[in-house]
């Protein structure tokens, strides 16, 4: 291999690119975020909205799980742009990631409203349990066991599509590469840099979140 | 502005442009079936490696857990200029197609290799052992006893995995491999609008992953035994 590393090029730009890792913490923290409101907006709609919801919000989920982000994202900031609506990258990327994001979490919500046995609601009932009570000793368990996990999982890989905002000049982890590289040319380096940067966050989140399930909600599970 | 998108369809959906597109989608299902086809292979290969009652070569399992985990957790875009700049630096020039190809066959083989190992460990050990007292070779116990169990576990991930990669094929657009994604890019930039263009593709990819789904819900029918209870 005549390839020379030149990795001492590129140490000078470390803490720039470490700042973009705080902005792929945000994106993924909103795209997350918005997109768990807005699912569990369309779970609790299938479930339990009129008939001639059912359809359209059925619709949306099987719409926005079957098209790539990248597109969405394209064309929510190219196309509004046409229109006259610039929307900045960051939310432009927000909203693109969100759109998928919901229609995931949607169908996670409603495994975990299966979850919970009609019967074992009746027995709350039948004990004298308050609907507080209820709600805290029997469907919240439930919830948690069956939800949390892949909501987790979910969460690290959004981290990772978060790269897609690079595209339209989000400068997060992926974008600063771009911008490292236009610089010194040294693209190899960059990228393994910028590959390790990824590997160990979501390891980081991958522990975070075990010890979060473990400890706090007590669910134990592999994440990720 | 709804005006001038509607005068724009007609110049759009021309022979030449549908042309165009027609071959793109072919761009992009051909990417996924030669990444996926050659990658999933590479996952079973993988998923093998961890499992000690086939291969215990303990250097073998880790840099099989290594890569897996290497390759997951890095996103489709930082991993694709990986390989591209990998190459060069290598001092290999390849296309951007084969760049594209060889990063959806590492993305599926670590994606499948999970997946296949997950259905394996479904399978009670009982089952090895059983097959083992049978005096099956090891080869034997996998392909006769434990795989048939397995592919109930593996097959509906592996499909909906099939339709992520057919989605990820869009990223090959940012190193110009001319798929679908890539040509809502050149489309836009023949001076058609961006709505229109990215809109288009986007219904494209739609119809796209449905047709496969279908496709793939008739061949999980026909694949996976009944459950025996």
């Amino acid at each position: 291999m005549a390839y020379s590393f030149h990795f001492n090029q590129v140490w000078p730009f470390l803490p720039y690119l470490l700042g973009g890792a705080w902005v792929t913490v945000e994106l993924a923290a909103c795209a997350f975020g918005g997109g768990a409101l807005f699912g569990l907006l369309v779970a609790i709609g299938i479930e339990s909205a009129p008939g001639w919801l059912r359809g359209p919000l059925a619709f949306y989920r099987s719409f926005f799980t079957n098209t790539p982000q990248l597109v969405k994202i394209l064309l929510i900031f190219f196309g509004l742009g046409e229109l006259g609506w610039f929307v900045p990258p960051f939310w432009a990327a927000v909203f693109g990631l969100l759109l998928a994001e919901s229609a995931y979490l949607a169908e996670i919500f409603r495994a975990g409203f299966a979850s919970v046995n009609r019967a074992e609601l009746d027995a709350a009932e039948t004990i004298g349990l308050t609907r507080m009570q209820t709600l805290r000793h029997v469907t919240l368990p439930h919830l948690l066991q069956t939800v949390f996990p892949p909501l987790a999982n979910q969460f690290i890989v959004s981290i990772l599509y978060t790269s897609l905002g690079a595209i339209i000049g989000v400068e997060e982890l992926t974008g600063r590469a771009f911008n490292v590289d236009s610089q010194t040319f040294r693209s190899l380096e960059i990228f393994i840099i910028v590959g390790v940067l990824y590997v160990a966050l979501t390891l980081v989140s991958t522990a975070v979140l075990y010890g979060f399930g473990r400890f706090v909600l007590g669910v134990r599970a592999r994440i990720f | 502005m709804l005006h001038s998108l509607l005068s724009e369809l007609p110049r759009f959906f021309g022979p030449y442009n549908l042309l165009f597109l027609a071959q793109a989608i072919g761009v992009t299902i051909a990417l996924t079936i030669v990444g996926c086809g050659i990658g999933y292979n590479f996952g079973f290969a993988l998923a093998l490696l961890r499992v000690q009652r086939i291969i215990d070569i303990p250097p073998l399992r880790w840099s099989a857990i290594g890569f897996v985990e290497l390759v997951r957790r890095l996103p489709f875009l930082v991993l694709l200029f990986l390989v591209m700049f990998g190459f060069q630096a290598g001092g290999y020039t390849l296309t951007g197609m084969a760049v594209a190809c060889i990063t959806i066959i590492l993305r599926a083989a670590a994606i499948a290799s999970e997946t296949v190992r997950a259905g394996l460990e479904s399978v009670h050990p009982n089952q090895w052992d059983a097959a083992a007292t049978m005096n099956l070779s090891r080869l034997d116990q996998l392909r006769h006893v434990v795989l048939p169990q397995a592919w109930r576990v593996i097959l509906p991930p592996a499909m909906i995995q099939f339709i992520q990669l057919l989605k990820a094929t869009s990223i090959a657009s940012q190193i110009s491999v001319i798929e679908l994604t890539y040509a809502g890019k050149i489309m836009n930039q023949k001076g058609f609008s961006a709505t229109l263009s990215y809109g288009t593709v986007l219904i494209l990819y739609y119809v796209l992953c449905l047709a496969v789904e279908r496709v793939v819900r008739r061949m999980e029918k026909r694949l996976v035994l009944p459950q025996h209870h």
